[in-house]
């Protein structure tokens, strides 16, 4: 079938920046494979950069693992913030304060560069769960959904999480809490057990009998490993929905420049992008009201970009620019993809 | 058949030999009529006339659909189907589903004023023409357009008297499914309920045809009315052109022949006709009038030969762009968008498509069909609406109100027509309709 | 002096108007339709020119409006009786402080007209396919009531008691409802009055779809009826603007819509002359430029002034 598109009125375009041509072959790509790629590349660079000595900081808003210690080009940033919380409460008070504010302010800087972009592109977490995916569909097994119910209480967990991590580092700081508890998120996170695993250092995978907390906080942990590796072969992007750093991030992304953006005069509700979203979120195809489409579950992966057919009620837009926005001809070009793979 | 549902049939005595040798002037056994000299064959014709010779210098690539119309509604001709055939009632009944275990699906929902008739004869006077004329026509014995024998009919609940009729064809003898469709389309459990039912749908059809879904034959099923989707699209974006290349009358026909005519065949010739309008645009070749009003259909849907308004718009110099209706735009511009390409996320992804960018009234609420009006009106450059409610279509009639009252807010002109499939409102329509399209002008006037 | 004329071939009556060069009505004639409606626009169009003692070539453009408009192949445009209605109304409602809501009853229909402040058609409505309140159905009350259609108005005003309810609104129907009320003793005066009640229900209930503006315009053969006219008033709970010629609005807006057709092409013509002349004379000018390097010191005449 020739592409019969390319007949297209040429007055439905909107006038671009770039060059039609090179905006076409952006909006045209094979986007799952690009993204394949480009999750690859973060993957490496995230798990295995720090063999080659790069060092990009302790305030990373992503899970370059700090205790991947060999392996990571530099540290997420919860594992300091943590430690940092739990500094005694009169130090935290005085010049601690201050060390915790730099903190956040350069993690803010890097975060506002991708936005949620983060968990869609970059973190090696959220690309360990895509290829659990991909092993599953390979497999040919169905993925499940969650209730529109549960749907909405588990989305609370994440926030949930997010204050403990908060809050216990405060109380072991004001002595209510023991030292065992450590970074508490951190001792959860499936992240601590995976990342140096595939560093091949493999000193976490043990449960600490050291101590009565310790003893709890490992065992938590291998339990949420182990629900990660399941819960991740049937559910899409499983852990993104209790992640706290997605809650971080969304508490944060009101100045990125990483945009999600919808126009709700040309959307027709088809769901579309509903249907592909890993995430679950309805409002990406209900909500017609909100330009600002990116909720706090969205990972920003713009597979909704990808799989809506109108012209232009998706984009990704980076400082006010597009650099990526749904359009008819690639939508189509990547559906007859899918139908004739 | 039998019962009071035989009205179609002609009534054709045994001739007996004396009488016909004694004397051939007197009492001569009535001949069923041939073919085309048959009312609906009649009525079939005069309107294509009027399509193709009221208007000069239609593409050449729309002989291929004035062609088909005649072979099929004027002459009787049969399209053969491959496999068993599936007849639809509403466009909700997921055809990728039957194309997939080796049926073919036809779209029963008729425009004919004949059947219609036919219709009326054990219908409530004040139903909808076109549930008179579905039903009219599935009675008769020589039904145009020929469907054949149905193995199957597929009757998505939606409006009442969809619902009603679904009683009735079985009582004509027809095998009826009833396709579950929710009454409120945004809500998550009815979203759960429909996958279910087209579930359950997909079920039925293998009982029909003894084939197996399987991940091969549904992607093939989609890749076919995939490409008609994109052949749609394109010739859709070509209605844009102002001043316009296409008429709104060879549109409806284009997708009207989607009804029944073989898949392929169809897609072929609508890329043909992309071509032929590519050319067309290039040079510059006009359909209509510099400024001729650029109308948006919506409402109960035109099917041939059911195109009295638009044909009515223009006749009287203005021009259909485009159309918020389930016989054209509703039924062919959405697409499937699928993540996983495994049967059941295919079958899900189907089921969406069919039920959450439908702007069908029989849904609760009607935000999205007031904001697709909208968005035709701003993409086509459109200047007026007409909105078409068949005489018995409450949930259109109903709906009149509200999106009468978000154009008003756009000023968007609007006019509305209550009618049904008769012609004996064709004067006062054409009155009401050249006074609209003046009014457009005028306001278009008083602007510049 | 040249005339414009519009032409409103009705459904019962075929209504002729001239209007002259300042727009200002000059002439008019109103004839039944009759069978042969060409036949009689035709002659009804003549008898007017006869009337006034003028030529055909003085009627420079002529529209046709109404059912017939389109089979009058005389007229050099023809335009729907919607909007030279609202044309008509907009100018002759002047004489009243201007008008926005339009009711017309026909002969065989109603409608409901919004004008903008440019007489532009805004909304519209008309009734359904049925003669229900329409010139129609006073005509067969008229018969039925064996009186002269002229007659309905005094006989209104007439009713000692109250009006009658007509129920009936089909016309059909309404005839069978008249006789039995007949039968039974009731007046005249109080069935018509239930009559023009009937229709006056209908009518509003069309133009309050469109809306009602301070000043509700009142047009079309049976607006000549006052009784119907004062029960339209009680039932908009307003007063209705009725012009000295309802019958004629129609014609009156097509012949006004003929003055400034033929004003605007004639203008497009004098723009085209004089782009013809413009384009002539820089013609010229290249010509006489173009001789400018050869002609050296002065030997060409357009250097000597």
């Amino acid at each position: 079938m020739k592409s019969s598109l390319d007949g297209m009125a040429p007055n439905w375009r909107q006038r671009l920046t770039l060059p039609r041509g090179m905006r076409d072959a952006i909006n045209g790509v094979d986007f799952n494979r690009f993204r394949f790629w480009l999750q690859i590349f973060f993957f490496v660079l995230l798990v295995y950069g720090g063999f080659t000595g790069l060092n990009l900081g302790n305030n990373l808003p992503t899970f370059s693992c700090g205790y991947n210690q060999n392996g990571r080009p530099g540290v997420c940033y919860l594992l300091p913030l943590q430690h940092q919380l739990a500094m005694p409460t009169k130090a935290l008070l005085g010049y601690a304060s201050l060390t915790i504010l730099s903190g956040l302010f350069i993690f803010f800087l890097w975060f506002i560069v991708l936005n949620k972009g983060w968990c869609g592109f970059v973190c090696p977490l959220g690309t360990v769960q895509d290829w659990i995916t991909d092993l599953r569909v390979k497999m040919g097994a169905r993925f499940t959904r969650y209730s529109q119910a549960s749907f909405e209480t588990l989305s609370w967990i994440k926030y949930v999480l997010l204050a403990l991590m908060i809050v216990i580092p405060l109380g072991i700081g004001a002595g209510y809490f023991s030292h065992d508890l450590g970074a508490p998120y951190c001792m959860i996170c499936p992240a601590r057990l995976i990342i140096p695993t595939l560093a091949l250092n493999f000193d976490q995978l043990v449960l600490d009998f050291s101590s009565p907390g310790k003893i709890v906080m490992t065992t938590l942990g291998a339990i949420t490993t182990g629900l990660f590796l399941a819960g991740s072969f049937v559910k899409k992007r499983f852990w993104c929905f209790f992640c706290p750093m997605s809650a971080f991030h969304y508490l944060l992304s009101k100045p990125a420049f990483f945009r999600l953006i919808k126009d709700g005069d040309k959307c027709t509700r088809c769901g579309d992008c509903y249907t592909v979203c890993d995430l679950q979120i309805k409002e990406i195809a209900d909500d017609v009201k909100n330009p600002q489409i990116m909720m706090d579950d969205c990972i920003v992966c713009l597979k909704c970009v990808a799989a809506c057919p109108e012209q232009g009620a998706l984009k990704a837009t980076f400082a006010g620019r597009t650099v990526f926005e749904s359009t008819e001809e690639g939508f189509i070009k990547r559906m007859e993809k899918g139908t004739r793979a | 058949m039998n019962g009071p549902f035989n009205s179609g049939k002609p009534v054709v005595p045994e001739p007996s030999p004396q009488s016909a040798g004694a004397s051939p002037r007197a009492r001569k056994p009535k001949e069923p009529l041939p073919f085309g000299k048959t009312k609906q064959a009649r009525e079939a014709e005069k309107v294509l006339n009027h399509i193709v010779d009221d208007f000069d210098d239609n593409p050449k690539a729309m002989d291929y659909f004035y062609d088909l119309f005649r072979r099929v509604y004027c002459r009787g001709e049969t399209i053969a189907p491959d496999g068993p055939l599936i007849g639809t009632t509403c466009i909700q009944a997921p055809e990728e589903l039957i194309y997939a275990m080796g049926a073919t699906p036809v779209r029963l929902c008729n425009g004919s004023y004949h059947y219609d008739q036919i219709g009326a004869e054990f219908m409530p006077s004040k139903s909808c023409s076109l549930v008179k004329a579905t039903l009219g026509m599935l009675t008769s014995d020589d039904p145009v357009p020929r469907v054949g024998k149905l193995d199957l009919v597929v009757n998505p609940t939606t409006c009442d008297q969809k619902k009603k009729a679904s009683a009735m064809m079985q009582d004509m003898g027809h095998a009826v499914f009833d396709l579950e469709l929710p009454n409120v389309k945004e809500s998550e459990a009815s979203r759960v309920y429909w996958q279910r039912s087209v579930r359950s749908f997909a079920e039925e059809i293998r009982k029909v045809t003894g084939k197996k879904l399987t991940r091969k034959n549904l992607k093939a099923a989609l890749a076919r009315t995939q490409r008609a989707e994109k052949a749609f699209r394109v010739l859709d974006g070509f209605r844009k052109a102002s001043p316009s290349i296409f008429l709104g009358k060879d549109a409806f026909l284009v997708v009207n022949a989607y009804f029944f005519d073989n898949l392929d065949n169809w897609c072929e010739a609508v890329e043909r006709l992309n071509d032929e309008l590519k050319i067309r645009y290039d040079n510059a070749v006009r359909a209509a009038q510099k400024k001729a009003p650029r109308i948006v259909f919506t409402g109960s849907p035109p099917i041939f030969p059911n195109l009295k308004l638009p044909l009515l718009i223009e006749r009287a110099g203005g021009v259909v762009v485009s159309d918020e209706t389930c016989s054209a735009n509703r039924m062919l511009y959405d697409m499937t968008a699928v993540d996983e390409w495994l049967v059941n996320d295919m079958v899900d992804s189907l089921a969406d498509k069919y039920l959450k960018p439908c702007t069908c009234p029989i849904f609760t609420k009607n935000d999205d069909r007031r904001r697709r009006l909208l968005e035709l009106v701003k993409k086509f450059e459109a200047d007026g609406i007409v909105y078409q409610a068949f005489a018995g279509c409450q949930v259109y009639e109903m709906e009149q109100r509200s999106v009468a009252k978000t154009l008003d807010e756009n000023g968007i002109p609007m006019l509305y027509v209550e009618t049904d499939y008769s012609p004996d409102d064709e004067g006062q329509l054409s009155t009401r309709i050249e006074a609209f399209l003046e009014s457009i002008k005028t306001r278009k006037r008083m602007r510049q | 002096m040249n005339y414009f004329a519009g032409l409103d071939i009705g459904s019962t009556a075929i209504k002729v108007v001239f209007v002259d060069e300042n727009g200002r009505l000059a002439g008019e004639h109103v004839t039944p339709t009759g069978s042969l409606f060409y036949k009689n626009a035709k002659e009804a169009f003549e008898t007017l020119l006869t009337k006034m003692a003028l030529q055909r070539e003085q009627v420079r453009y002529l529209i046709a409006t109404g059912y017939g408009r389109k089979l009058f192949k005389d007229a050099d445009d023809s335009i729907s009786e919607i909007t030279a209605n609202g044309i008509g109304a907009h100018e002759a409602g002047k004489a009243f402080g201007g008008v926005g809501t339009i009711i017309n009853i026909g002969g065989q229909d109603s409608k409901a007209i919004r004008i903008d402040s440019h007489g532009g058609v805004t909304n519209f409505v008309m009734n359904d396919k049925c003669a229900a309140g329409t010139g129609r159905f006073l005509d067969v009350a008229a018969r039925n009531l064996e009186i002269g259609l002229e007659e309905l108005g005094d006989y209104h005003f007439k009713a000692v008691a109250g009006p009658l309810d007509i129920n009936s609104t089909c016309t059909v129907f309404a005839e069978s409802e008249i006789i039995g009320l007949l039968a039974n003793g009731h007046g005249k005066g109080e069935i018509i009055s239930g009559i023009h009640n009937s229709i006056a229900r209908r009518t509003v209930r069309l133009a309050k779809k469109v809306g009602l503006d301070e000043r509700v315009y009142f047009d079309g053969g049976p607006a000549l009826n006052k009784g119907l006219a004062a029960a339209i008033e009680d039932e908009l709970g307003r007063e209705v603007v009725v012009p000295e010629h309802p019958q004629t609005t129609t014609a009156f807006g097509a012949a006004i819509l003929a003055r400034s057709e033929f004003l605007a092409e004639s203008a497009e013509r004098r723009a085209e002359k004089v782009e013809l002349q413009a384009q002539a004379a820089l013609a010229e000018a290249a010509k006489s430029a173009s001789c400018g390097p050869q002609c050296g010191s002065g030997a060409c005449g357009a250097h000597a002034g």
